[in-house]
């Protein structure tokens, strides 16, 4: 039920945006975040729930490093 | 970087149970084998974040009632179709003549309202958080566009109550995996004052392999440790406020209410319903208590909450399978029963 | 109704349509039955096509009639040959739509080398749907080829034949209003079949993938065989957009439905050769040695995850999404 993936923001409309999932393009709700062209963001149910990062290189170092100091 | 993988199959301390909340977690364990990846000493148990599972039968029955209402349309996640009421399901229905229309996104209601004005379009909003936001988001768009014909019938329930319940009531769970999307809205920080109170850690994890391994790795560190605080280990998507967008708007237009759960009965505040003054647009959705197993032996209770292992219930796999489901965990694709039987696990 | 009631304007219907598509000596006929030469051993099948959309991208619901129909004769090791069609049109079906289907009957008909000598329509009350009725017969080879889900034997290799999900991505996408370019597979597998008959290969069994995924099938065969079946996910191709459209509706491929994909058990020194005969034939192009046949739980099906993990695979419950053929 909390399925969610993460697509490509192609172009906004207003509070709607189409993004692209590895080629399927879907029209979404972009209601609840501020997004532009380009940005890669979290989709559950039609609706936008987040922005991603694009670099996640320094995320995962980060949380590598909390769990070593586990 | 450690070896969390090596560390979680070699594991040999004393068993741990680790609750899984999200049934969409339950799904992913299935979906990856991580069971096999794990020692047999760490035990993964499912729990009531499955909001197909925990609906009581009084709810579908309104389901059922409004699709066979005239000028009505029943609209929801395929997940529902099946799931039974006290009697029958919206799948049994529409061959009576129920209007009931399947939609990936809540969202598409707007469409199918526009294009028949003389409907009323009644949404089935079941859901946590995560899809409590999705549903904020549809309540402003259709009053910004000024759509007068459609409704939410709403189920929607909340983490921090049921979790409270399952320490408080039951307890036996010394760390819980937490919902990765439910976080995304609420922030991580939902799950510290439950983490205070019961002395227990929780790891907010995503949905991949990798992901939900090196949460649990996380866990079984805490608990080796006697730590009891909220890790994040899904920072990407994740922080500790979450999106203050979607809280707002939900706060906006939903309020706090007592929510009946299966398996668990009524919990205080432990749900969310339309406001009064957007009663217009609900469709009845308060005080939706009564629930009705489908057999009296039926166990789903004690399954959704994590005392009784599915093999345990004595319907499971006997007259309980998911080509006649008794009850919720086995229709959902997400609920315990049925993962456990269509992946046969053993754990 | 005046088409459907026998008079002039049902034998208009058929003439102007499906006879003119068809076209070949035996229907020519107009006869009640067919009279055709036959073979020592036949194989036999039927089926009914309810799909709707009628109309998707790759192909229709006549093409799907055909091709179905070919398909399950050539898993039996038979050449296809015959083709019977019964239609059930309701009141309100386009004729340019019926054009269409008929016309891509005809050529996947002729791909397939069969001929359709028989058919019958029937025009009922309703909104515009179609349904296809068809029995296929084949001849088997001489000789005592045989073929069935319980030969497996421990060793034995696991081939299919291309990507899976394609067509019921397809008619998904179709219903749910999601825009890619994903196009159902709906192909004649005969080809590939006499392919592989030809090379000598040692096949135990062959099956088209059809509702109820590849994991049913191979779980059909595991019980069959009473082995145990073990497959790898990182060998199974699927396209990206299909991954992209699973990951949106949350599907898993390994139940989703084909209509051009087989999959085949071979004895193991035979496998690199039957690999080499489906990548060679039409439609084999992504073709993939998948899993094998192991010492295990007798009547399992598994799968060793891409995380490395093991997961037991079952065949689909229940309906589990709309019909999609």
């Amino acid at each position: 039920m909390c399925v969610a993936v993460p697509g490509k923001v192609i172009s906004i409309q207003g509070t709607r945006a189409v993004v692209d999932f590895r080629g399927n393009t879907v029209h979404v709700e972009a209601g609840l975040v501020k997004v532009k062209p380009g940005d890669s963001v979290l989709v559950h149910a039609g609706c936008i729930l987040q922005v991603l990062p694009e670099e996640e290189a320094n995320i995962l170092a980060d949380l590598f490093e909390e769990l070593e100091n586990l | 970087m450690i070896d969390y993988r090596n560390y979680l199959k070699e594991y040999d301390g004393p068993p741990i149970r680790i609750m899984e909340v999200c049934g969409t977690h339950t799904a992913s364990i299935a979906h990856t084998g991580i069971v096999s990846l794990i020692s047999s000493k760490i035990q993964l148990i499912s729990g009531p974040g499955c909001p197909v599972c925990v609906t009581v039968t009084e709810y579908i029955d309104r389901l059922i009632d409004l699709s066979l209402t005239p000028d009505t349309v029943v609209v929801t996640f395929g997940d529902m179709i099946r799931v039974t009421g006290s009697s029958k399901s919206l799948q049994d229905v529409r061959s009576e003549g129920g209007q009931v229309r399947m939609v990936y996104s809540p969202m598409d209601t707007l469409a199918l309202a526009k294009l028949e004005p003389a409907k009323t379009f009644v949404f089935a909003a079941i859901g946590f958080e995560t899809t409590t936001a999705v549903y904020a988001a549809l309540m402003d768009e259709m009053i910004r566009e000024g759509l007068t014909n459609i409704r939410l019938l709403t189920s929607l329930k909340t983490m921090p109550r049921c979790i409270e319940w399952v320490c408080s009531m039951q307890g036996g769970i010394d760390g819980f995996l937490a919902p990765g999307h439910v976080s995304v809205i609420t922030g991580s920080s939902l799950f510290e004052p439950l983490a205070r109170d019961f002395h227990v850690p929780f790891a907010v994890a995503g949905f991949e392999a990798e992901q939900i391994l090196m949460a649990l790795f996380a866990l079984v560190k805490m608990i080796e440790g006697k730590e009891s605080r909220v890790m994040n280990l899904y920072p990407a998507a994740v922080t500790r406020d979450g999106n203050l967008t979607a809280k707002d708007m939900i706060h906006t237009y939903f309020e706090s209410c007592d929510a009946a759960w299966r398996g668990m009965g009524v919990i205080a505040e432990s749900g969310m319903v339309l406001r009064d003054i957007y009663g217009k647009y609900d469709a009845g959705s308060r005080n939706l208590y009564c629930d009705h197993s489908h057999h009296p032996m039926c166990r789903c209770d004690k399954v959704i909450t994590g005392a009784l292992k599915p093999k345990e219930c004595p319907l499971f796999g006997k007259i309980c399978t998911p080509q006649a489901p008794q009850g919720a965990c086995m229709v959902s694709a997400e609920g315990s029963c049925c993962s456990y039987f269509v992946n046969r696990r053993n754990d | 109704m005046a088409h459907g009631s026998g008079g002039k304007a049902t034998s208009d219907l058929i003439s102007s349509i499906f006879a003119r598509h068809f076209d070949n000596p035996v229907l020519a006929k107009m006869e009640d039955a067919a009279v055709v030469p036959g073979a020592a051993r036949l194989a036999m099948t039927t089926d009914s096509f309810v799909v709707t959309p009628l109309v998707f991208a790759g192909g229709d619901i006549g093409k799907l009639a055909v091709c179905g129909t070919v398909n399950d004769l050539a898993m039996s090791g038979a050449k296809p040959m015959y083709l019977t069609c019964g239609f059930i049109l309701e009141e309100g079906v386009e004729t340019e739509d019926l054009e269409r289907i008929a016309a891509s009957m005809s050529t996947a008909a002729k791909e397939a080398g069969v001929l359709i000598v028989a058919g019958d329509t029937k025009v009922i009350e309703g909104k515009g749907g179609l349904y296809i009725n068809t029995s296929g017969v084949g001849f088997l080879p001489e000789g005592d080829f045989e073929v069935s889900a319980s030969f497996l034997r421990t060793g034995d290799m696991i081939l299919l034949s291309g990507t899976l999900g394609d067509h019921h991505a397809t008619i998904l996408s179709a219903r749910m209003g999601i825009e890619n370019t994903i196009q159902s597979d709906c192909a004649p597998l005969h080809g590939m079949v006499s392919a592989l008959q030809d090379s000598k290969v040692h096949i135990r069994a062959m099956r088209d993938v059809t509702r109820g995924g590849l994991a049913t099938v191979l779980h059909e065969f595991a019980v069959a065989s009473n082995k145990c079946l073990r497959i790898e996910e990182r060998l199974i191709p699927v396209k990206d957009q299909v991954k992209g459209l699973c990951g949106i509706l949350g599907l898993d491929p390994l139940y989703m439905a084909n209509e051009g994909k087989m999959v085949a058990a071979v004895a193991k020194e035979d496998a690199e050769l039957a690999l080499s005969c489906l990548r060679k034939s039409p439609y084999g192009e992504a073709a993939a040695i998948i899993g094998e046949v192991i010492s295990g739980e007798e009547g399992t099906l598994l799968l060793l995850t891409e995380a490395g993990g093991v997961r037991m695979l079952t065949e689909l419950y229940g309906e589990g999404l709309p019909r999609i053929c």
